[in-house]
């Protein structure tokens, strides 16, 4: 039996980030993982990330999967893979499945980071081949370079159905809809609006009766649902299909912990059966830590700082820091984590009904439902203002923990200020250089440049554009509406790249001045428009 | 209060439903009518329905029905899911094979 300090269990964002920081403090460490590549979840995702600057908002996932991995490296934590732990054991022993062999280890202290499974729903033909979770879609397109299907149907609209949808998009395939039951959608108005403005139509309220197909999908059914989630005769409707995405959730994957005899609680609101732990995530069993889903599902960004206080707590523990250390290195990380943990979404929101920013603006039900704003509803947000010349249009209508734009802006232009979950603000009285730094940071999309004065008669747009082939300057086509229907004809002016915006272009389109507020996205069609 | 051991508690009869035919656990091709008529023979815990009918004891080891099962179950027995618990979690965590599962080495012995 071999012993180490610490003993990771998962290497994604949550175990990395443990075992690093216990590392930092002089622990020998270990991570298992039972799949080919580290990193989780985090390879999977080529978004750029919410968040602030300090916790690595606006970079892509899969990037911050590379830097963790490096940082891992560097501190000589010791990664295995196709490890795949079976059982945790009294006296923090572990037994590991490697090649054709079980080995035991023993930890001083454990970690465990398993994440989370996602959640399946049953309807009539659930089992065709072709319906698949959102999370498979993603591990084909993102790490296998297969497109899973090149009709879908994407159910659920939480930040992992939008996220995959746009990704789905970014692959060639068409998203045919995208259904939820319930009646608004579930995750970030501006994933939804990236979708919206490229023509996906939402169904909300909306459930699937049955795929359709005898060996495969070849359709679907949905309806849609009351109040009371019944379906209402008559609402069925079938659409060509012939694959179907469920992003209906995920469950903690809380096993290991429950063996081992930690005391467990049923939390609907950390998705399911999770250990009951303290703020360092340590378990009712002392010198057993969790972090990341499998202690509460969240997202990347917090699973990493809570990664980063079990890995301290777990030197402490060991008596590699004092006390003193933990309380305050944690004290900092957990003001991060709270930050992110505000807004519209936190968990303590979830299920109600929120009318108002905490700034007063009214929340757009069109948003909620559509997926996009009327073009009336724009106007209001801090975000939106019209002036002569180039200026940032930011059409930014939640409280969410993201700040990046603030940032990017070299004349600070941008104002959100110390509460990172406030609309952004543009001020009027800044000069706006038309640089596009904004345009490429904000991770949601949401922010264009809009400028009256273009030429005579014509306004420019200029839209994040994350699409292959790249539009050159000179093609025309159709500018779409946030709704994704055509408003009138387009020329592509300027297109540009830049290492800085990181695969985020920046298309600068040329359309009737009246158009300036209504169109947002760019369909490339040279023989007609 | 409800308790869920306590087995004269009376939970109505069986009533065939339309959707009864639907796979739940795939690994083991359990239908959902199967497992309502297991609650109504008197399998009032998740563990015992795992024991009955080997639902989430396949391949994927509950990792998709899991959930399922419990909720057909909680509805089934009019309880709300924390009430009726979770089935235990074994060793192993992943299906092993067997001659893998006896093979014991040594960390840094050549498997």
């Amino acid at each position: 039996m071999k012993r180490y300090d610490l003993i990771v269990v998962g290497a994604g964002p949550a175990g990395l980030s443990a075992a690093v920081e216990a590392a930092k403090y002089g622990l020998k460490v270990v991570v298992f993982d039972e799949n080919a590549n580290p990193g989780g979840q985090l390879f999977k995702q080529v978004h750029k990330f919410f968040g602030s600057k300090e916790h690595k908002a606006k970079i892509r996932g899969f990037r911050i999967g590379s830097q963790l991995l490096e940082e891992a490296n560097n501190l000589g934590v010791e990664v295995v893979l196709n490890a795949t732990v079976a059982g945790l054991f009294q006296d923090k022993e572990i037994t590991v499945r490697i090649k054709d062999s079980i080995q035991h280890y023993k930890g001083d202290a454990i970690l465990v980071a398993t994440g989370a499974a996602e959640n399946m729903v049953p309807f009539k033909g659930w089992t065709l081949p072709g319906v698949i979770g959102a999370g498979a879609a993603q591990t084909m397109m993102n790490l296998h370079g297969v497109v899973p299907g090149q009709k879908i149907l994407m159910l659920g609209s939480g930040n992992v159905g939008l996220v995959v949808s746009y990704q789905l998009l970014q692959a060639g395939c068409e998203v045919v809809a995208l259904v939820d039951a319930a009646p608004k959608i579930g995750g970030y108005g501006v994933h939804a609006a990236k979708l919206a403005r490229t023509g996906v139509p939402f169904y909300l309220s909306h459930t699937i009766i049955k795929a359709e197909g005898t060996d495969c999908v070849t359709g679907v059914t949905i309806a849609e649902v009351d109040k009371t989630w019944k379906t209402i005769p008559g609402t069925a409707k079938s659409l060509a299909v012939d694959t179907i995405c469920l992003a209906v959730g995920l469950s903690p994957m809380a096993q290991l912990l429950k063996m081992a005899g930690c005391i467990m609680e049923d939390n609907p609101k950390k998705g399911g059966q999770v250990p009951v732990c303290n703020a360092y995530g340590e378990t009712s069993l002392r010198g057993v830590f969790v972090a990341g889903d499998v202690s509460g599902v969240e997202e990347a960004s917090s699973a990493m700082i809570e990664g980063r206080i079990a890995g301290i707590a777990a030197a402490e523990y060991l008596g590699y820091i004092d006390k003193a250390v933990l309380t305050e290195v944690a004290e900092a990380l957990e003001s991060a984590l709270s930050s992110l943990r505000q807004g519209m979404f936190a968990v303590e929101n979830r299920g109600k009904n929120i009318e108002k920013t905490d700034e007063g603006y009214v929340v757009s039900q069109h948003l909620l439902k559509k997926g996009y704003f009327q073009d009336a509803e724009v106007e209001k947000y801090p975000g939106v203002t019209r002036q002569p010349g180039v200026h940032a249009v930011i059409e930014c209508s939640q409280n969410i923990p993201c700040n990046p734009c603030q940032d990017a802006c070299p004349r600070h232009c941008i104002k959100i200020g110390d509460k990172i979950t406030s609309l952004p603000v543009v001020d009027e009285t800044a000069n706006c250089s038309g640089c596009g730094m904004c345009v490429a940071a904000c991770s949601g999309q949401a922010i264009f440049l809009v400028n009256e004065g273009y030429e005579a008669g014509y306004a420019s747009i200029t839209i994040p554009y994350e699409f292959l082939p790249l539009p050159g300057e000179g093609d025309r086509g159709w500018a779409l509406d946030r709704g994704g229907s055509k408003v009138c004809a387009a020329e592509v002016v300027k297109v540009q790249t830049a290492p800085v915006f990181d695969h985020t272009s920046l298309l600068t389109i040329k359309v009737p001045v009246a158009m300036a507020m209504k169109a947002r996205f760019f369909k490339e069609d040279n023989c007609h428009a | 209060m409800h308790n869920v051991n306590n087995r004269s508690r009376d939970i109505g009869e069986f009533v065939p439903a339309e959707d009864d035919e639907l796979l739940i656990c795939r690994c083991e091709e359990i239908t959902k009518g199967e497992i309502r008529r297991a609650i109504h023979d008197g399998m009032f815990t998740l563990t015992e329905i795992r024991r009955y009918l080997r639902t989430g004891m396949g391949l994927c080891q509950g990792q998709t029905c899991g959930k399922l099962v419990k909720e057909i179950a909680a509805r089934e027995l009019g309880l709300v899911l924390s009430e009726l618990g979770n089935a235990s979690s074994r060793v192993p965590m992943r299906p092993i094979e067997m001659k893998v599962f006896g093979n014991e080495k040594e960390p840094g012995e050549n498997a």
